[in-house]
Parts: C-alpha cells; sequence; structure tokens
C-alpha cells in the first residue's frame, strides 16, 4: 500500500473515528459527571443498553423518532436514578451495584427484544435513522467539511457537549459544587450544600449521556435494536474517562484514539490484510492500564470516588 | 457586654456516651472565648452541634438573645456563624478562591441569570480575597492550589472563608494544633485584629498557656459537662491544669517500689517524620529498665504517636536507635519486633489492634497464628487456638458470649482486654503501651492497669504512653514528658506532681 | 450476680442464632423476592408466570438430563464464583474472570493439542494446570500493577477481560495460528483424546484399561481419605478428632479397593454411565472438590488467615506483621487460577476445541454467585447450583410460556441487587440487621 491512498483514504478514516468515537466519547462523560461527584459508574453499558432498546421500542410504536429518543434518554435516566438510590441512598458498593444494574439492563433489554422487538412484521417508519445533517457552506470545507460538518445529530451533539460539559463543571457554581462534592464531601457539607441531592442530579445526568451513547447504536446508526448491540463500549468509555482525566476534553481525545483502530479496520481492511485487527483492537485497553500505572502521567481519580456519604 | 451566642442546657448523646450533658455557653460579643477542656471533655461535640452539623438532643441556641432553629450548616452561616474545624475542610485540588467561593458563588452580573449555569466570577472573588487579606492581615494569595499551601497558610483559608461570608461568631477549633510556634503567634495577632473589627471569638483548646494569653474569658469543660468559668487575670495555669484534669479520686493502683534491673530499651537520637512529612519525633533518647514503668505524658499529637509507632516497626524512623537488649530493632517490620520479646497494645484498637468482623478466638491469635504451636506445617491447629482462647478469656475475664462471637459486638474494655491478653500471652521483654484505656470504662481501666503493673513486678519493661495524666501518674516509676516531639523532661515519680508535669505539658520549662 | 451473668451471656447466643438466621435468611429472601418479581413481570407482559416457572423447574432438574445438564452449567459458575469469592476474601474484586476463563482454555488448548504422546492420567493434569496458570498469570498482572503501580484492578481486569477475548479471536480466526484449516468455521483443531476429561458416559470404556482403573481407583481412594480427614477433624465438633489416621487410610484403602472394582462393572449401573446423549463430564467432581479445598485453604490454614485478614483490616494486618503485597497478589493469582481452570473444564470437557470468542457472560454471573454466597466456598455450591438450574432451565422456560429466557438475567440482576443492599430487604421484610453484620464493600476509587 502507498502513502497516496493512504492520504486518499485520511478524511474517510477522520470521518468513522469522529462517528466510532461518538458512544465511547459521550459514555465516558457520562462517567466524568458520575465520578466528579464521587459515584462510580460501571453501569454506563447498561444503561446505554436500556436507551438503545427502549428507544426502538417507543418509536415502533409512536412512528417518531424523537418520541424514540427522548424515551430512550428517558430509561437510562431511571436506571441511573436506581443506581443513584442503591449506591447514594442504600450505601451499596457502587461497584456491585453497578454490575447489577447491568445484568439487569441485558436481560430486560433482551427480554422486551424477543417479546416485542424480534417480531418481522413491525413496521418501522422510514427513515428509522437520525439522517445526516449537512452544515451550509462549512461543509464545502476541504477535508474538515467531510469530516465534521456532514454528520448526523448525535455526532454533533456529542461534540457540542464536550464543551457545555466543560464549562458547566469548570467554570459554573454548579460544576465547582460537583467537583467539591467528588473530592471531599464533608467540606462541601460544612459550606451547606446537600451532597446526596448533587450526587443524585450528577448520576441522572450521567443516566441521559448514556443514554444518548445507547441511542447512537439503535437510532442513528443501526436503525433497530439488537441485543447486546453496544458491545462493551460503555466499558471503553470507562477507559477513556480515566485516560482523558476525568475532563471531557481530555475524554474526546481518548475517545477519538480508541474509535481511531476500528475506523482504520474498516477502511483499510481490505489493503492491510497483514495486520490482524484483533491486534488493533487491544490498543485501546492496553493504553489504559498504561494510563492506570503512572507511566504516562498520573491519572488521580476525584478523592472521594466510590466512597459513600455519611452524614454525621 | 451584649451576647452574641448563647447555648442553654445542651444536651447530646452518642450511643454509650452522654457527648454533653445540658451545657450552658455564653459568648460575649467582641470577645475571645477560650473552651479548655481534654480530649473527649465535648468541646467539639458542643462547637458541631453551635454550628449546625449536629443537632442537640435538648437545649436551645440564640443569637443576639433570639432563638433560632438549626438544622444544618446553612442556617448558621446565615445567622453570621463560622466554624474552622480542626481538620481543615479545604478542597486540596482547588484553589484559594474556589474554596472561598464554594457554597457562595458569585456569577458575573451578564450571566447571573443562568442561575447554578452562570460563569463563575472569579475575579470578582479574587478581589474581594485580596481584600479581605489586607483587612484583616491573613497573607493569602487566591489563584494558589490549596494542595500546595503551608498548613498555617491554609488555617489563613478557612478563615478568609468564614469572613468571606460576612461571620460575626467565630469558632476556632484547636486552631494552633497544627501550627508552629511562629504560626501560633501569628493566629493570635490575626484573632486580635478580628476582635478589634467587631467579631466574637470561640477559641477550643487544651494549650493552658495559650489560654492565658490570648483568651478574655476561659470555660472549662470535663466529661460533658462545664466545670466553670474564669478569666485570665483571675487563674493561673496550676488552676486551669486542675480543673480541666479534675480533683476527683484518683485511680489508685496498688503498687510496690519498683526494682528496676537491666535496661531494656535504650532509645538514642530518635527522629520521625509523620504522614504531613513533619517531624514528629525530633531527637528523642531516654531507656527503660527491666521492672520499671516510663510513662510518657504529654498532649495529643506531640509525638507520642510516632515514637511509639517507631519502636514498633509500625512507622520508619528518620535516624537514632532503638535497642532491646543487644539488638536493634530500628526500622525492622512488626514481626520481627513482636518476635523479639516486645508486646504492642496499639493506640487505635480498632484500627490496628483487632479484626473488627473476627471472632475474640481469632484476634486472639492474629500475631501468633503461624507459629507453632498455634499452627503446624501452615494448618491452623483449632484445637490449640480454642484452648488458648479459652484460658485467656478466663484469665483475662474478657466478658464475651463465647469464643466465636464477633470481637466488634463487644464493649470497649472487652475489646482492650482482647488485645491486652493477646499481647502478653507471650514471653515479654518489653510492654508498649499506647493509650491503654482510652474511653473505657473504670472496671477495665482498673483491671488494664493491674495487668501492667504486674507486668512490671514480673521484671518486663513498661513503656506507657498516654494522655491521661492521672493513667500516667498512678502507674508510672518515671515520667517522660513530651511537648513537640521532643523530652522536655524525664521526672521520678516523686518528684512528678500534678502541676509540674501540667506544665511540661504545656511547653513550659522550669528555669533551672 | 450469677443471674445477670446468665442473662448476660444467654442473651448474646440468642445473637448469635440471630445472625445466622439473618445470614441465611437474606440471601434466601432475595432469591424469593426476585423470583417473585420476575413472576410479576411475566405477568405483566402477557405470560403465566406458572408455566414458566414449571417450565424452568422441569428444565433444570425434572425432566430427564436436566439435572446432568445443570450439574454441567453449574461447574464453571462454581469455579468461577470461587475465584471471584477468594478475591472478595482478601478486599479485591476480581471482575475480570471471564478474561482469565478464556486465557485458560488458551493454554489449556494448547497443551491439549500439542503436547503428544502423555497418558490420560498425566496428559488430563496437564492441560487443567495449563488452564490454571494461564489464568493466574491473566489475574497476577493487575493483583502486581495494583500493589506495585496502585492501579485499580476493576478497571486493570476489565480491560484485560478484552485483550484476551480478541487475543482469543486472533488465535482462531482467520489466518490465526490455532486455527484448524479444515474447518468451516473458525475454531482451533480438536484437542487430543488423551486430553479429554471423560464424560461419565465414556468412563466405562476408559475403565477398560486396567492401569487407568488403579490409578483412577488410587485417586478416589485419596481423595476419600482426605475427605475423611477433614471430616474427622473439623466436624463433629471435634470429638472424632483423636480417630486414627491409619485407620482412616484403611478405610480408604478398602474403599479404593472397592472403587476399583466397581470401575470395572460401570455401565451395569445404567444412567447416565450409558446415556449417549448425555454431556455429563467429571468436571463438577473437579468443581466439588475445589470448593472444599477453597473452604479448608481459606479457613484452616495460616495462608487463608492472612489472606482474610489482608481482606477485612489492612492495618490491622500489617499490625499483625502480615505482608500484604504478597498477599495481594497471590489472592489474585489464586482467583484468576479457578477462573483458568474453569475455562480448562469446560473446553475439555465439552467443546473439546477452542471456538471464536463469545460472551457467555460468565463475569458478572459469577460476581453474583459469589455475593450470593457471601463468597464463602461452600455456600457458592448452593448458589452455583441455583444459578446453573436457571441457566440451563430458562431454555425450556421460553419454549413452553414464550417468556424469553433473559428474563432469567433480570431475576439474576434483581438477585444481586437484593444481596447487595440487604437494607433494601431488611427494609422489605421488617427485618432488623444484627449488630455488626455490614454489606459487602470493595470499591475503593480507581486512583488509589
Amino acid at each position: 500500500m502507498d502513502w497516496s491512498t493512504l492520504l486518499s483514504l485520511a478524511p474517510s478514516i477522520l470521518a468513522s473515528a469522529l462517528r466510532t468515537a461518538t458512544p465511547i466519547a459521550l459514555a465516558a462523560y457520562s462517567g466524568v459527571l458520575a465520578e466528579r461527584a464521587g459515584v462510580v459508574n460501571i453501569a454506563i453499558e447498561g444503561m446505554m443498553l436500556m436507551a438503545a432498546m427502549v428507544g426502538d421500542l417507543a418509536m415502533l410504536y409512536t412512528g417518531s423518532i424523537w418520541v424514540g429518543i427522548f424515551a430512550g434518554l428517558l430509561a437510562a435516566g431511571v436506571l441511573a436514578l436506581l443506581h443513584g438510590a442503591l449506591s447514594i441512598t442504600f450505601k451499596t458498593d457502587q461497584i456491585i451495584s453497578g454490575t447489577a444494574i447491568n445484568i439487569f439492563a441485558m436481560g430486560v433489554t433482551g427480554f422486551a427484544y424477543k417479546r416485542f422487538l424480534a417480531t418481522p412484521e413491525l413496521s418501522r417508519p422510514s427513515p428509522s435513522t437520525l439522517q445526516p445533517i449537512e452544515i451550509p457552506l462549512l461543509k464545502d470545507i476541504p477535508v474538515l467539511g467531510d469530516v465534521l460538518f456532514r454528520n448526523r445529530p448525535i455526532v454533533y451533539a456529542m461534540l457540542i457537549l464536550t464543551f457545555v460539559i466543560w464549562y458547566a463543571l469548570f467554570k459554573t457554581p454548579w460544576g465547582l459544587r460537583v467537583r467539591a462534592v467528588g473530592e471531599h464531601p464533608k467540606a462541601a457539607d460544612t459550606m451547606g450544600i446537600n451532597v446526596y441531592r448533587t450526587r443524585y442530579i450528577s448520576v441522572f445526568l450521567s443516566g441521559l449521556l448514556a443514554g444518548l451513547a445507547g441511542l447512537w447504536f439503535s437510532l442513528e446508526q443501526v436503525g433497530h435494536f439488537d441485543m447486546l448491540m453496544t458491545n462493551g463500549k460503555g466499558f471503553i468509555g470507562l477507559a477513556a474517562m480515566i485516560f482523558g482525566k476525568w475532563n471531557p476534553l481530555g475524554a474526546l481525545a481518548a475517545a477519538l484514539i480508541f474509535g481511531l483502530p476500528e475506523a482504520v479496520q474498516i477502511n483499510l481492511a481490505m489493503s492491510m490484510p497483514n495486520v490482524p485487527y484483533q491486534f488493533m483492537s487491544m490498543i485501546p485497553y492496553i493504553l489504559t492500564i498504561i494510563v492506570l500505572t503512572g507511566v504516562v502521567g498520573r491519572a488521580v481519580s476525584p478523592a472521594a470516588d466510590g466512597t459513600p456519604y455519611n452524614k454525621g | 457586654m451584649p451576647l452574641a451566642l448563647e447555648a442553654r442546657g445542651i444536651t447530646k448523646r452518642f450511643p454509650g456516651v452522654l457527648a454533653n450533658d445540658k451545657v450552658d455557653f455564653q459568648l460575649e460579643q467582641g470577645e475571645i472565648h477560650a473552651l479548655l477542656g481534654e480530649n473527649g471533655a465535648g468541646k467539639t461535640t458542643l462547637m458541631n452541634i453551635l454550628y449546625g452539623l449536629y443537632k442537640a438532643d435538648e437545649g436551645e441556641i440564640l443569637v443576639d438573645g433570639k432563638p433560632i432553629t438549626m438544622t444544618d450548616p446553612k442556617d448558621a452561616i446565615r445567622h453570621g456563624i463560622g466554624m474552622v474545624h480542626q481538620h481543615f475542610m479545604l478542597v486540596p485540588v482547588m484553589t484559594v478562591a474556589e474554596n472561598v467561593m464554594l457554597g457562595d458563588e458569585t456569577p458575573t452580573p451578564r450571566s447571573a441569570w443562568m442561575g447554578p449555569l452562570s460563569h463563575l466570577n472569579v475575579k470578582a472573588v479574587e478581589e474581594k480575597i485580596r481584600e479581605l487579606s489586607t483587612r484583616y492581615g491573613l497573607a493569602v494569595d487566591p489563584t494558589e492550589y490549596v494542595q500546595t499551601l503551608p498548613v498555617g497558610v491554609q488555617q489563613r483559608v478557612e478563615i478568609i472563608k468564614v469572613l468571606y461570608r460576612d461571620a460575626r461568631i467565630l469558632i476556632l477549633d484547636e486552631p494552633t494544633a497544627v501550627l508552629t510556634p511562629q504560626e501560633a503567634q501569628d493566629m493570635f495577632k490575626i484573632m486580635q485584629s478580628l476582635v478589634d473589627q467587631g467579631v466574637s471569638i470561640i477559641f477550643i483548646t487544651h494549650k493552658l498557656k495559650e489560654v492565658l494569653a490570648i483568651a478574655d474569658r476561659i470555660t472549662v469543660m470535663r466529661a460533658g459537662r462545664v466545670v466553670g468559668s474564669t478569666t485570665p487575670a483571675q487563674a493561673t495555669e496550676a488552676q486551669l491544669a486542675a480543673m480541666m484534669v479534675g480533683r476527683e479520686v484518683i485511680l489508685e493502683v496498688k503498687k510496690g517500689e519498683a526494682q528496676p534491673g537491666a535496661e531494656i530499651l535504650k532509645v538514642e537520637n530518635l527522629s520521625v517524620i509523620d504522614d504531613r512529612k513533619h517531624k514528629a519525633v525530633r531527637g528523642v533518647s531516654f531507656a527503660v529498665s527491666a521492672g520499671e514503668v516510663l510513662g510518657v505524658a504529654g498532649v495529643q499529637g506531640n509525638g507520642q504517636t510516632e515514637l511509639v509507632e517507631a519502636i514498633t516497626g509500625l512507622r520508619k524512623a528518620e535516624s537514632g536507635h532503638i535497642h532491646l537488649g543487644d539488638t536493634d530493632l530500628v526500622n525492622h517490620a512488626p514481626r520481627w519486633v513482636f518476635e523479639h520479646g516486645t508486646a504492642h497494645v496499639p493506640e487505635d484498637r480498632q484500627k490496628h489492634g483487632l479484626v473488627l468482623s473476627y471472632s475474640v478466638r481469632d484476634n486472639l491469635t492474629l500475631v501468633s497464628y503461624y507459629q507453632p504451636p498455634f499452627s503446624k506445617g501452615g494448618v491452623l491447629e483449632e484445637d490449640f487456638i480454642a484452648a488458648n482462647a479459652a484460658k485467656l478469656i478466663k484469665e483475662f475475664d474478657i466478658r464475651t458470649p463465647s469464643a466465636q462471637t464477633a470481637v466488634s459486638t463487644l464493649s470497649g474494655g472487652n475489646q482492650q482486654k482482647v488485645i491486652v491478653a493477646r499481647e502478653l500471652n507471650r514471653p515479654v521483654k518489653l510492654l508498649v503501651a499506647a493509650q491503654p484505656t482510652r474511653g473505657l470504662d473504670v472496671g477495665s481501666i482498673e483491671f488494664i492497669h493491674h495487668r501492667i503493673i504486674e507486668q512490671r513486678d514480673a521484671g518486663c519493661a513498661v513503656l506507657l504512653a498516654s494522655a491521661e495524666l492521672d493513667e500516667i501518674l498512678s502507674l508510672s516509676d518515671r515520667v517522660a514528658v513530651m511537648y513537640k516531639g521532643e523530652i522536655l523532661d524525664i521526672l521520678p515519680i516523686k518528684e512528678a506532681t500534678r502541676e509540674r508535669v501540667g506544665l511540661l505539658m504545656a511547653g513550659v520549662q522550669e528555669q533551672r | 450476680m450469677t443471674a445477670t451473668s446468665k442473662a448476660e451471656v444467654r442473651e448474646p447466643e440468642l445473637g448469635r442464632l440471630q445472625v445466622l438466621l439473618y445470614r441465611l435468611g437474606v440471601p434466601l429472601l432475595a432469591v424469593i423476592t426476585a423470583l417473585a418479581l420476575g413472576a410479576l413481570a411475566m405477568w405483566a407482559s402477557g405470560s403465566d408466570p406458572l408455566v414458566a416457572y414449571k417450565g424452568l423447574l422441569d428444565g433444570s432438574f425434572l425432566k430427564t438430563r436436566a439435572f446432568g445438564e445443570t450439574l454441567v452449567a453449574s461447574t464453571p459458575y462454581l469455579l468461577l464464583a470461587l475465584g471471584v469469592g477468594f478475591g472478595f476474601k482478601c478486599g479485591l474484586f476480581n471482575i475480570g474472570v471471564e478474561g482469565q476463563y478464556y486465557i485458560g482454555q488458551i493454554l489449556a488448548v494448547w497443551v491439549a493439542i500439542n503436547v503428544k504422546g502423555l497418558p490420560l492420567y498425566v496428559h488430563l493434569p496437564l492441560v487443567i494446570l495449563a488452564g490454571m496458570l494461564g489464568g493466574a498469570i491473566w489475574a497476577g498482572i493487575p493483583g502486581f500493577l495494583k500493589v506495585r503501580f496502585g492501579a485499580h484492578e476493576v478497571i486493570t481486569t476489565m480491560m484485560l477481560n478484552y485483550v484476551s477475548f480478541n487475543l482469543c479471536d486472533y488465535l482462531v480466526g482467520l489466518k490465526g495460528p490455532m486455527r484448524d484449516p479444515r474447518a468451516s468455521v473458525p475454531q482451533s483443531r480438536p484437542i487430543l483424546a488423551s486430553a479429554q476429561l471423560p464424560r461419565l458416559n465414556e468412563l466405562p470404556a476408559l475403565m477398560a484399561n486396567p492401569l487407568a482403573r488403579i490409578v483412577v481407583a488410587l485417586l478416589v481412594g485419596l481423595v476419600l481419605y482426605l475427605l475423611f480427614r477433614l471430616v474427622t477433624r473439623y466436624g463433629f465438633k471435634g470429638r472424632l478428632s483423636k480417630l486414627n489416621a491409619g485407620i482412616v487410610a484403611a478405610v480408604s484403602l478398602a474403599l479404593a479397593a472397592g472403587a476399583w472394582l466397581l470401575l470395572g462393572n460401570l455401565a451395569s449401573f445404567g444412567g447416565a454411565f450409558v446415556d449417549k446423549g448425555s454431556r455429563l463430564h467429571i468436571g463438577f467432581l473437579i468443581a466439588l472438590a475445589m470448593s472444599v479445598f477453597m473452604w479448608w485453604l481459606l479457613y484452616k490454614t495460616t495462608f487463608g488467615f492472612e489472606i482474610r485478614t489482608v481482606g477485612a483490616n489492612r492495618d490491622a494486618a500489617g499490625y499483625a506483621g502480615i505482608n500484604i503485597t504478597r498477599n495481594v497478589v497471590m489472592a489474585m493469582a489464586i482467583s484468576g487460577s479457578l477462573a483458568g481452570m474453569a475455562g480448562a473444564i469446560e473446553i475439555i470437557g465439552l467443546d473439546r476445541v477452542l471456538k471464536s470468542f463469545f460472551s457467555a457472560g460468565y463475569g458478572f454471573d459469577s460476581i453474583a454467585i459469589a455475593l450470593l454466597a457471601n463468597s464463602h466456598p461452600l455456600g457458592s455450591i448452593v448458589s452455583a447450583l441455583l444459578f446453573g438450574a436457571l441457566r440451563n432451565g430458562a431454555d425450556l422456560m421460553e419454549l413452553r410460556s414464550g417468556v424469553s429466557k433473559q428474563m432469567i438475567s433480570v431475576v439474576q440482576a434483581l438477585i444481586l441487587m437484593f444481596v447487595a443492599a440487604p437494607a433494601v430487604i431488611s427494609w422489605l421484610y421488617r427485618i432488623k440487621a444484627p449488630r455488626g453484620e455490614k454489606a459487602a464493600s470493595v470499591t475503593s476509587g480507581w486512583g488509589k
């Protein structure tokens, strides 16, 4: 393979990377919001699945993709509140609670899929995916236009949310409180901040973001729900969160790196038959482990991450 | 003077403890009112109630003569009460400005309509901090990260946090506990300037000297009750020490003259660094002989903890030597130290001394499980372990339903007996006991004291570290007083009067 | 004085009973409540829960071969739950047992294919050991990274999961070095006959070999001897502990001789021994033996004492002179070796070829099983059987009632939730938790 083919493929590779990075990035933001408030959320995968399924179901029964989006978000939010109740109010171990929710979501989505979605006679509205939106003028910029401005809505939403979340976390009173609650809840408590309420809100928002990540699969990319279609992207999102040091900007960069192998594989599978794609797929996971060992800069989690708060 | 704050009949119970018993407390406007008392006297509980962190079971709180309801710190802040906690309530990874505005954020005027999502007006906050900083002489750079600041500066940030909210009543919980003498002097200047500008201060401490130097009035608490009020002009350190410690009958321990034998433990020039990387023990030297009790007296946090941890192998020594007989213990692992004839009753029994979820039986074998006859070939000898437990439960009068009961369900006294029984259940040359009776009932205290003396009479060297002066005076044959990591003096028990030791504990060294 | 001290003693005795009841009651109520909620969900979605649960029961226990299949399904569950539980006991959350399971399979299959010319009774243990080694390494790495760099084991083991899935995919996939070129689907060559874990219906033929018969009979004798020793030493409140080891040995030897006789005539016993359709293999016996062994290791040895102490109170373990680093790495490695063993046994007992990766969902299920048993190795037998039965009976349930088998995952998740948050169960049934009872807790932030 020569460089000119690679170069000619570059925009297409970058565009696919942005696409494959979208659910990873959203899952990472979901993790960032929960963990900045001190709640470990490994149930992102389950929340994604739930949103993907409920979104498809709602779309089928109402015929509206937007109702589907709304219902999917709501379902993930409810699941997040369940995680909140277990881990904030009942002070269950947060990883166990997350594990339970993951199993629960796999079961419920599989059950509902077979019961309601796997029937062939269902008629799907057309189009059943969110359609690309081309941004006038900007789309004509060479390379950049193809990569950035001919995308589908959730990709745009992800890009916008990156900055919204960054702004909210680091520039607003709300973000200041969230971070304080995740670092030193007792200190926040002595300043009159309601630790429990702050955590509940963050976890709920974390659920909405996970929901959006899940909806990317069913309503933006594929057009219907498949069992286990999120394929572990929620966990990779967690890795991107750590890689990105609990910062949405870093998480976006990490998600792009993690999305790249798949994008390269999609575009170059024909021209690079000698590199087994499985090794490309391993890169994100090995990178994450390296990051955790502190070889490439220490990844320090919020100090109170994973610790239930007991008020005096 | 009108009252800024008044507490009437405050009572607060914790499971098994009466922390505050009908406490009355009055703070006049513009005064520094020292609240004096030993650890566990109920000072911090009272202050947490005044700040809305705990809810009192009984009693009422009045601000400016009007009764108020207090459910959380927000109420306290609204009524102009601010508190600087003994353990700072600062977020280390945030800047000074962020810490100060937390919970009371200022938005930029243009974005104010966005409420919680408005843009933080960091510039305005920094400006206000600089202003407070010059007005009260609290030198702080608002843009620095808290984790990079020395403790003294962090404390100033805490005070600015309170002033930022226009507090008129300031509670300072042991503010000098973490400060160097110079920093403490600066702190007093700051307190004075605050009072000059109309702030009223409650100053919690157990350091007599500081009280006399800075307070306008003094209230002394003991065992959850107020025992009296006085002023620096009327009181001496000796009087205050007596009020603080109490003149009740000291628990008598029957003991004969010590028959000191050979030198067992010899500590030379030992220096130890604590968790915060401060030098907690500074070049300490002493020796303990067989058949005597050396008591280490001192206010909590003057290096006793680190000294004991270094001797028992739990903490690395920075320099110096620890000789146990002919062997140098310094920087050996705890197991090595145990095996060379040391018994250790640790200061924090629930953290270090016991595995709370384990049974009494397992806790009784916690340090010797790997040795025969407790185990053979890596297999636990349950028959022996059970017999051993039965023997010790009887011998040490451990009140437990059975040897299989989880130790977490026992009373503090019986938990401590489990530790003492375990530690004395092997040939011991040196017994190191840290705060061996803290928080225990009288019966258990008596029992443990009796055991310590018994051990001494059997020819064991005993190093006893305790913040309870009574305990030190009734058990020791010699008393070493630690202050700021140094041993100020070692007195034979005959010369160790309560007054003299009390003064040394407060850092007052006699002129010789 | 005597009266009061007696009362003082009796009350906490009642307390102990209460603790025991609570510890057994909460999991039981959790299971019942979860099944009830599952029934509610079935009813709400228009299916008959009674038909569904009857199908589940038939499919897991009552129908022909059902119980055997339940045992087959429970075998990996039990070993994996033992692994997860062992980690829990040391305060470690090994969420990556599924990856260790696959690495175990890879190594086991490699040895099972490439080490040739060994007799069954040498090759078979070697294959299982290879699987255990694979799992031990795969979990030992996170253990080492935890104590050396503070990398949290939940993330590292989870990441290694994906690495192992990809590795497995690569090895048997297109152009993979282990791929069987003749097969139409991506899978390895079949393992050698000498590495196949015997199914019960294969035993009669195997036992025709006199040498194999003697080896197996002696093995049976040895296992019985160890079991008798355990029972006489720890059972009957120690009353039999003085029993002469010689007598026990003699009895075991006699039983071994009996076993030798019986092994020759297995076919005449009928049942699973001649049922050609039965997949029941002797893996379940190995898993049972491992449960007993792990129980002994955890509760009867100094090593187990150290592991538990590190898990229960790391500070006190340090005070007691226990080497925390070594114990954490060992606990992870042992946890992983059990997962690797599960992988090895599953593959040499059932499929006997390595197939490309397909997640069986073992990772999460085994966490639920271990927690349901409160990480106790013997309790895990019961909870693994329960989960195996649920997994195995699900198909018939789906067939009979139309309730898809994923409903079982919902029930399992509910069980886990209720076990993990006993406060919910206590609240539902108005039970007061005895003093000193605490819910499982294993998380402590990612970075530390």
